[in-house]
């Protein structure tokens, strides 16, 4: 990392527009194209500030800050366009979380990098909605809390009820939705809501490590931890009624289920193998980055190909995790209401991934181009029209799910032209977190937070009460500044606010 | 261009065996250039004509290229002999047809098709087929089935009675009857008119007809998407068979 002093960096950075910064080139060495991140103006302060801290003498190790990170990436062999940095983005590995990037897979030096796509391989969120209404759930809300608890695992060594062997995972692993669609666990109509409808038919199992697939067989339908959770949610406000109205969203008070989960151990492992064999990769083609956590590949080489395919398993397994949940979620609110899902019209709104590396065609300097999209932390969002999203969905746009912090609220956008044309297609993809994890457990206390969600109405259901302080909504910047940045920036529109009345989580 | 296309216009012309020809053979392909000239295009005087019947010659090709730029043939564009003799007969037909334009235009296409003996005379049996599409019966029977079903008439009465067709078909059939609510959608229409179609034609008009259009492009997807699911369901009827198992459940902690 080029070490300057703070006002020496400001140099590099120029604001554009009320909601967005450039990154010019310099900031950091070898950056192919400028980088670009949105922010307002709380989000900005933030920005800096995290700038600002790491520019201090002694401050070392630890990750590098945001806006390095998205210079870092600016450098990759292949980039175009930009490397854009969404309004939540802070540190992770390598690339920023909120982070989306774009390369030229007919350049053949363009790379693919795990760090680009994250540990947790297509984490994504899926929002349910039903005919009920608050009225109908806030009598048997605990009830109908502890019944989700109790039909879905959480918690870090959790395991499903959905018995599986190891055939029945290298289907799965090969076949996505289709798997659970054959199995009768979903409806047809889930996989027609769904990105990719719920498969990339690139996925190769048997380029899977064996030790992903130990990890990954007792984990399928299981939430986990961290940050994912299953909430019962009630619309809060509406935004944009015709939008709300084609995802069935009659009105403010109407029930959705939302369950924000990813690949689980399974993802984790194949990024972790993925990222020796990336080391080889460098030294064998002399591929040099700025930081070490950016290991890559070329997209073109071996060790690039068999990593896309994994990655596309681990897709297809996270995609099966959450259409289980989904199976499980209808069946504890079936029980609940003595009814069946279909006439609680449980119909599955939108699957997003906000975890993931795509090919897809995008305009870049009036051209049509093939790029490998890496979106971290970042979902994508393409506007109305676009022939890759669900034909009822033709006229609003894609529907963008925005999973909230626990006890805070929830969006659902619709994608825009002009985030067509700025971000290739990407927005937000949550709060992103302001605290790190250390700093919040040292910061908080849980028994504090937990009272503070009952005292919101929040019925709340965890495996380690302990780990709740991570996760607090003091930990994450707003996503409410978060979705209307994306909102003022014109990447996104707002469609639909959820507030929660229940939390399961790890 | 194309094998069969030589073929027909060597029928045309009324060359002996057209089949056996092929123009790979070089003799072949001489032999016809010399008989196209002879008997068809004639641009050269007889005495003229002896360099090109030189058909052993080595210098066959320079008389021939010479030939070209005389009869006009693009030998630049066109390099194989394939394509030369296409278009010389095609320049052949056109000068033959040229000389005989009367016997020629009253040959219709219904007229070849009524002369052809090979083409079997179906009797119909189906009493529309009777009609008189374009009677004044007719078309005032279709433009009050028109008026009786609210939908706007066109110009030519075969597009009003497709469109008549489609709405009794799809509103008015035994089941539609029976069930309206399966059939009338529900719920307040999208202001389909008001939003942005993504592109701009520079017209109002034509704006409104592409949106029309782009409508129309989705409900034949929505279709689709419909019958696709239904397949699948289909086949999850003879696949499905969830199953749990809370033995197997874990919370982790």
């Amino acid at each position: 990392m080029v070490v300057r002093q703070y006002n020496e960096e400001l140099k590099y950075l120029e604001k554009i527009s009320a909601h967005c910064w450039r990154i010019k080139k310099g900031f950091q060495p070898n950056m192919n194209v400028e980088g670009v991140f949105y922010v307002n103006d709380h989000l900005e302060k933030l920005m800096l500030d995290e700038l600002r801290n790491a520019c201090r003498p002694g401050m070392v190790g630890g990750f590098l800050p945001g806006v390095k990170q998205i210079a870092n990436v600016a450098a990759l062999p292949g980039i175009v366009g930009k490397s854009v940095g969404l309004p939540d983005v802070h540190s992770g590995y390598g690339f920023a979380i909120g982070n989306m990037a774009a390369f030229d897979i007919g350049d053949p030096k363009s790379v693919v990098s795990p760090g680009g796509v994250g540990f947790d391989i297509n984490c994504g969120v899926r929002l349910l909605r039903t005919n009920l209404w608050e009225k109908d759930v806030l009598p048997v809300q605990e009830r109908l809390a502890q019944s989700m608890f109790d039909h879905i695992p959480v918690g870090v060594g959790s395991k499903g009820i959905i018995p599986m062997n190891a055939r029945d995972l290298e289907e799965a692993l090969e076949m996505g939705m289709d798997w659970s669609l054959r199995e009768g666990y979903i409806w047809a109509e889930d996989k027609e809501h769904c990105e990719e409808y719920g498969r990339m038919l690139s996925a190769d199992p048997s380029k899977v490590s064996m030790r992903a697939k130990k990890r990954g067989l007792p984990q399928l339908g299981t939430l986990g931890a961290g940050n994912h959770y299953a909430e019962i949610q009630i619309v809060d406000e509406i935004y944009d009624k015709w939008a709300a109205g084609k995802m069935g969203i009659e009105d403010v008070g109407q029930v959705c289920v939302m369950i924000h989960s990813g690949s689980r151990g399974f993802g984790h492992q194949v990024a972790t193998d993925a990222l020796v064999q990336m080391e080889k990769a460098m030294k064998r083609d002399n591929i040099e980055t700025n930081d070490r956590q950016l290991a890559c590949a070329r997209i073109s080489s071996q060790e690039g190909q068999d990593y896309l395919k994994s990655m596309a398993a681990a897709a297809n397994f996270a995609w099966v995790n959450r259409s289980s949940m989904t199976f499980l979620c209808r069946q504890a609110f079936a029980k609940q209401f003595n009814t069946t899902p279909d006439d609680l019209d449980m119909h599955v709104i939108y699957d997003v991934s906000h975890n993931i590396a795509k090919t897809e065609e995008h305009i870049v300097d009036g051209k049509q181009k093939t790029l490998l999209v890496h979106r971290k932390g970042s979902t994508r969002a393409f506007p109305p029209h676009h022939p890759l999203i669900p034909v009822d969905y033709q006229l609003t746009g894609q529907p963008v799910l925005i999973g909230g912090t626990m006890g805070t609220c929830s969006y659902v956008l619709t994608g825009t032209e002009k985030g067509m044309q700025e971000t290739f297609g990407s927005t937000c993809h949550g709060a992103g977190r302001a605290l790190s994890r250390a700093k919040s457990r040292r910061n908080l206390d849980y028994q504090e937070v937990l009272n503070k969600l009952e005292a919101q109405g929040i019925s709340i259901r965890v495996a380690s009460p302990k780990l709740v302080m991570e996760e607090a909504p003091e930990s994450y910047k707003n996503v409410t500044d978060v979705v209307d940045t994306c909102h003022a920036a014109g990447i996104s529109n707002k469609a639909i606010k959820l507030r929660p009345i229940a939390v399961i989580k790890g | 261009m194309s094998y069969a296309n030589v073929i027909r216009k060597l029928k045309a012309l009324g060359y002996a065996s057209p089949e056996s020809f092929n123009p790979i053979r070089e003799k072949e392909f001489r032999n016809m250039v010399v008989w196209l000239e002879d008997q068809k295009i004639r641009i050269y005087k007889i005495e003229e004509r002896a360099e090109l019947r030189k058909l052993e010659s080595p210098h066959w090709m320079n008389s021939f290229h010479q030939y070209c730029t005389d009869v006009g043939l693009p030998i630049t564009l066109l390099t194989t002999p394939m394509e030369q003799i296409e278009w010389l007969l095609g320049h052949a037909s056109r000068l033959d047809y040229a000389d005989n334009v009367e016997k020629y235009q009253s040959q219709t296409a219904d007229s070849v098709s009524n002369s052809q003996s090979s083409v079997p005379k179906v009797v119909s049996t189906n009493p529309l087929d009777n009609l008189l599409f374009d009677s004044p019966e007719f078309k005032k029977g279709v433009a009050s089935l028109a008026e009786k079903l609210k939908i706007r008439t066109h110009p030519d009465q075969l597009v009003t009675l497709e469109a008549c067709c489609k709405l009794i078909a799809a509103r008015l059939n035994e089941d539609a009857l029976a069930h309206p609510e399966f059939v009338i959608p529900k719920g307040k229409a999208f202001p389909f008119m008001d939003t942005d179609i993504g592109f701009n034609l520079g017209d109002p008009v034509l704006n409104k007809a592409a949106k029309i259009l782009n409508l129309l492009y989705i409900q034949d997807l929505r279709s689709l998407q419909t019958k696709i699911n239904e397949a699948i369901v289909a086949v999850q009827n003879v696949t499905a068979n969830p199953k749990t198992d809370t033995k197997l459940g874990k919370v982790g902690f």
